[in-house]
């Protein structure tokens, strides 16, 4: 194998093992057909066609089966890395209820939704009981504090009891329609993981925009790239899986801002006006792109 | 890229022409375009199967054959009937926009 081939191997790893299993050697042969004599490295335009062509596919490949179904899917797995990054903070004083939120992330990942139902009601249960003042299912002494290493306020500490709760049940909800139905869901990648450290510690009513920390810069980037993401892949394959995640996460964000709207800066309610506008973006962009199709 | 009201970009437009004289595989394809255009559209091949796959799921092109060279599979790409009449009414549309210009720079000539 030439020091070329060996690179564009390594660029088709953008695209989906399935595309792959299928095309790869087909790519490849073009690929050094096109290529100059003694040529080493990939041409930057080709490697940046490469990478835009291999997204392009996964997208494409993500669009199968019940768009409906797939959007509660994916709605959950957002939901269940945000809940469980709000409580690692605090995972040395309640670690059974951060084990139970990582349990049901793992869960949902796998596509096991009655495994994930009990450990999201249990966890749910006890993070209202929290924002209530109340020690309910075991005798955690109030308020939470966080552990050493975070800078954090306590547990649910600010903000109102309504917000978590209806973050709670927006999951279960979606989490019971999904068991329900019968069908087994498919399997979410790994790299969501990675996620965590993003919104760990970020609980969305100490959110503070105004005060442009790292964390909330951060925190602000990613929902901004995840909906301008879940827009671009309805753009392209005019599927509305992404809307669907899109529009039901926005619930609970809503409920935020709507529960500490007087405590509200100029820049929290920007905030929820981005979230808002690219929210509806997404919602839009499959219907457009279905009307007219993309060539 | 600028898009026709068939909603063809120039890199498509120039893609199903190559296919009007008989189906081709990617590399011909890519050649074909560079002549067709006159060396102007360099097909990079991530973009020429991005294009090819999403025209085939249009049912604008299909997939006329493969054969295996060198131990690898070639598919020879086939424009559709549909695929024919977009890129010809594409063609007259291009040509109606062209003959605005033209004509006016032919009345000014002999006029």
């Amino acid at each position: 194998m030439t020091e070329l081939e060996r690179r564009y191997r390594w660029l088709l790893r953008a695209y989906p093992p399935g595309y792959r299993a299928d095309y790869e050697d087909e790519l490849l042969d073009v690929l050094l057909a096109t290529a100059g004599p003694g040529q080493a490295r990939p041409p930057l335009r080709e490697v940046r066609a490469l990478l835009v062509g291999g997204i392009k596919a996964r997208v494409i490949a993500a669009a199968q089966g019940p768009a409906w179904m797939d959007g509660l899917h994916l709605t959950v797995t957002v939901l269940s890395v945000l809940q469980l990054g709000v409580l690692i903070p605090y995972a040395g004083t309640i670690p059974l209820w951060v084990a139970l939120s990582a349990l049901a992330l793992l869960a949902v990942l796998r596509g096991r939704m009655w495994a994930a139902l009990p450990l999201v009601a249990a966890t749910g249960l006890k993070v209202v009981g929290v924002t209530y003042g109340e020690p309910w299912l075991d005798g955690t002494l109030l308020p939470v504090f966080p552990d050493r290493l975070w800078q954090a306020p306590a547990l649910y500490g600010t903000g109102g009891p309504i917000a978590p709760s209806i973050s709670y049940l927006v999951l279960f909800f979606c989490l019971a329609v999904l068991a329900i139905r019968g069908r087994p869901s498919r399997r979410r990648s790994w790299w969501w993981l990675l996620a965590l450290p993003l919104v760990a510690g970020a609980d969305p009513a100490w959110l503070d925009i105004a005060e442009g920390t790292s964390s909330s810069i951060t925190r602000v980037g990613l929902e901004a790239a995840l909906l301008a993401g879940a827009a671009y892949a309805g753009h392209l394959t005019g599927d509305a899986r992404w809307a669907v995640a899109a529009g039901v996460c926005l619930v609970p964000a809503t409920a935020v801002l709507a529960e500490n709207v007087e405590l509200a800066s100029r820049q929290g309610v920007a905030h929820a006006a981005l979230l808002i506008l690219l929210t509806a973006t997404a919602a839009a962009v499959p219907f457009r792109a279905r009307r007219r199709i993309l060539l | 890229m600028s898009r026709g009201s068939s909603g063809l970009s120039e890199q498509t437009y120039f893609v199903l022409a190559a296919l009007l004289d008989g189906p081709l595989h990617g590399h011909a394809i890519i050649k074909r375009v560079v002549d067709l255009s006159q060396g102007r559209i360099t097909l990079a091949v991530g973009t020429l199967y991005g294009a090819l796959d999403r025209l085939a799921a249009n049912g604008v092109i299909v997939v006329e054959r493969e054969e295996v060279v060198n131990g690898r599979k070639r598919r020879y790409f086939r424009i559709s009937d549909e695929g024919g009449q977009l890129v010809r009414a594409e063609a007259e549309r291009m040509q109606q926009a062209a003959s605005v210009v033209t004509r006016r720079a032919l009345g000014a000539t002999f006029g």
